[in-house]
């Protein structure tokens, strides 16, 4: 059968992509951009003048020859007739990533901030591309279905997530385990892998399907997103149970960002022991920052504790991902037959994790970064230290103007040091100034100095900003592409276990870990 | 692994690949390329 089908489609998305390349280089769409800018600088200028330009020509190209020529049956056809679908799913990433996600946060700006949180509410609900995408591709099928041209590129989209999977690898860094405290790996151990074993327990006493137990665990044990995505392809998760995992945890950590704070002030905790509390019991990253400044507007000890809770769970994913492979493949195999499992685990472990550990492996040695980073971020004023990004003599009488405001002592103690080197000197003085521009102690203009400084001193590494861009392309992609899997009827099929799962072992969690911090955490981590 | 997908007489409903470990392959040849021209050009 010859799959290629003769349809003007691929050449319309190559020409729709060149006209918005078109309108964004000729600055006749800068109006627009401005308007999602919301004051700021549009960020995506420069993707946006290159990317539409490069797969537009690629595709109208691809689409003239496939509209006006022959086709004949093998596999060039059949691989080929997957490019019309892919170049669908990206046109609809590329919408999604540079309107629709900053037009929501131009109307959650519009709101304001979130109480004492700092974030707009599009950040605490977890609205950016990686939920809008998966929105996008559900009303798209659910509302127009799948065209017969795209549906065999809508099956590229887990090639798409399993690639970002392995270049997420070099995100992360066994060297940074050696600057996190003893007792942050000893409780976010216990309580990750705690919380993977009780949702693979019970999801096995409530007879929900394998693949849905792992990949909620891993959102539920590790750190959301990422890990749902990581950990779908290994247990062979489908689309939907990979939307419901990924909205059980959001909503979840929406209400616990809410609800910690409340709790943590009825307790009187410390500063040290709410930042441990709720960098183990809330689930995402952004979630987590949201819960410990609505807990300590006016500084930063709470944010910095909570962060190093948060690094070391994210550091536990290879961990989890290994863990659920030799799980599902075990669990699956002993359903029908009793098998060498050495051998089993052989033949049908993915391979994909392997590409995983190999980036993590080389990442630690230093090849992609310093290796004493998180996810590429890095403090350097040594090295590369450019002459421009000193404190001018202005910047500097902005501050001496103000100092007198500063009251706590290692504040006004950074500061001079700032004032006298012109650049931040170490990373504790780093925190210390970050603290004093969440404090709102000076006015804005001081702020800003401070901001620039602080900007001066933490790199993010080229190389892992790049990384980064793939990945965010690659997964944009595939969660397009997994949300135009997911009908209205699978949804109603897989039921609301996850989420009565989820709030089982999150409550759990929780309660747990917040007993052990009040046992355990004093000041000191 | 269906989910209400047409039957397709090559790949799955999740892959045009014939199967899991190929896929795996093409997903890690990709990233590879990718990290090699990152490390390359960065």
């Amino acid at each position: 059968m010859v799959y290629t089908k003769k349809s003007p489609a691929l050449l319309i998305i190559g020409l729709i992509m060149l006209a918005m390349w078109y309108l964004a280089d000729s600055g006749m769409m800068q109006p627009y951009l401005d308007h999602l800018a919301a004051g700021k600088k549009y960020k995506y200028l420069s993707e946006l003048t290159s990317i539409p330009l490069y797969f537009g020509i690629l595709a109208a190209v691809i689409g003239a020859w496939q509209l006006f020529g022959t086709h004949k049956e093998g596999n060039w056809d059949y691989y080929s007739s997957s490019i019309a679908g892919g170049m669908f799913i990206l046109l609809i990433a590329m919408l999604v990533r540079w309107f629709v996600a900053p037009e929501v946060h131009v109307i959650s700006v519009a709101f304001g901030k979130i109480g004492d949180t700092g974030a707009y509410i599009d950040k605490l609900l977890g609205l950016n591309y990686v939920v809008l995408g998966i929105l996008t591709g559900i009303i798209i099928v659910n509302v127009f279905r799948i065209p017969e041209w795209a549906q065999n590129g809508v099956r590229l989209s887990r090639l798409g997530l399993k690639t970002g999977v392995i270049l997420l690898g070099t995100l992360y860094s066994a060297a940074e385990l050696k600057n996190l405290g003893g007792l942050s790996i000893v409780m976010i151990g216990f309580f990750v892998l705690g919380s993977v074993g009780m949702v693979l327990w019970l999801g096995a006493r409530r007879n929900i399907p394998n693949s849905m137990g792992g990949v909620l665990s891993a959102g539920m044990g590790v750190c959301g997103v990422s890990a749902t995505v990581a950990a779908a392809p290994v247990v062979q998760a489908k689309s939907v149970e990979i939307a419901y995992t990924i909205g059980t945890i959001l909503l979840w950590g929406v209400g616990c960002m809410f609800v910690f704070p409340i709790i943590g002030n009825l307790l009187g905790m410390s500063h040290v022991q709410f930042g441990a509390w709720a960098g183990t019991g809330i689930l995402n990253s952004a979630q987590v920052a949201g819960a410990a400044l609505a807990y300590q507007p006016d500084g930063i000890e709470t944010l910095k504790v909570a962060e190093i809770f948060n690094i070391t769970r994210v550091l536990v994913l290879p961990i989890i991902v290994i863990w659920l492979a030799v799980w599902y493949v075990k669990r699956e195999e002993s359903v029908t037959q009793t098998v060498n499992v050495g051998r089993v685990i052989f033949e049908k472990f993915p391979v994909f994790v392997l590409g995983f550990i190999l980036m993590f492996a080389l990442s630690t040695t230093g090849i992609f970064a310093p290796a004493n980073h998180y996810k590429g971020k890095y403090f350097n004023n040594t090295t590369d230290f450019k002459e421009k990004n000193l404190l001018s003599a202005e910047q500097k009488s902005v501050l001496t103007a103000e100092f007198d405001k500063i009251q706590r002592q290692d504040r006004k103690d950074a500061v001079s040091r700032l004032l006298e080197n012109g650049k931040v000197m170490s990373i504790a003085d780093d925190d210390t100034i970050r603290g004093l521009i969440n404090a709102k102690v000076l006015s804005k203009e001081a702020d800003g100095v401070l901001k620039k400084a602080h900007k001066a001193v933490r790199h993010t590494a080229k190389k892992i900003k790049a990384f980064r861009n793939w990945i965010t392309w690659l997964f944009a992609f595939g969660l397009v592409g997994l949300g135009m899997q997911i009908t209205v009827g699978a949804m109603k099929q897989a039921g609301g276990q996850p989420a009565v799962i989820g709030g089982i072992v999150g409550a759990t969690k929780a309660i747990l870990s917040l007993i052990v911090v009040l046992l355990l955490v004093s000041e000191k981590v | 692994m269906a989910e209400e997908q047409p039957k397709y007489d090559r790949g799955s409903a999740l892959s045009i690949f014939g199967s899991d470990r190929r896929e795996d392959f093409m997903a890690l040849i990709f990233a590879l390329i990718i990290a090699f021209g990152v490390y390359v050009t960065h």
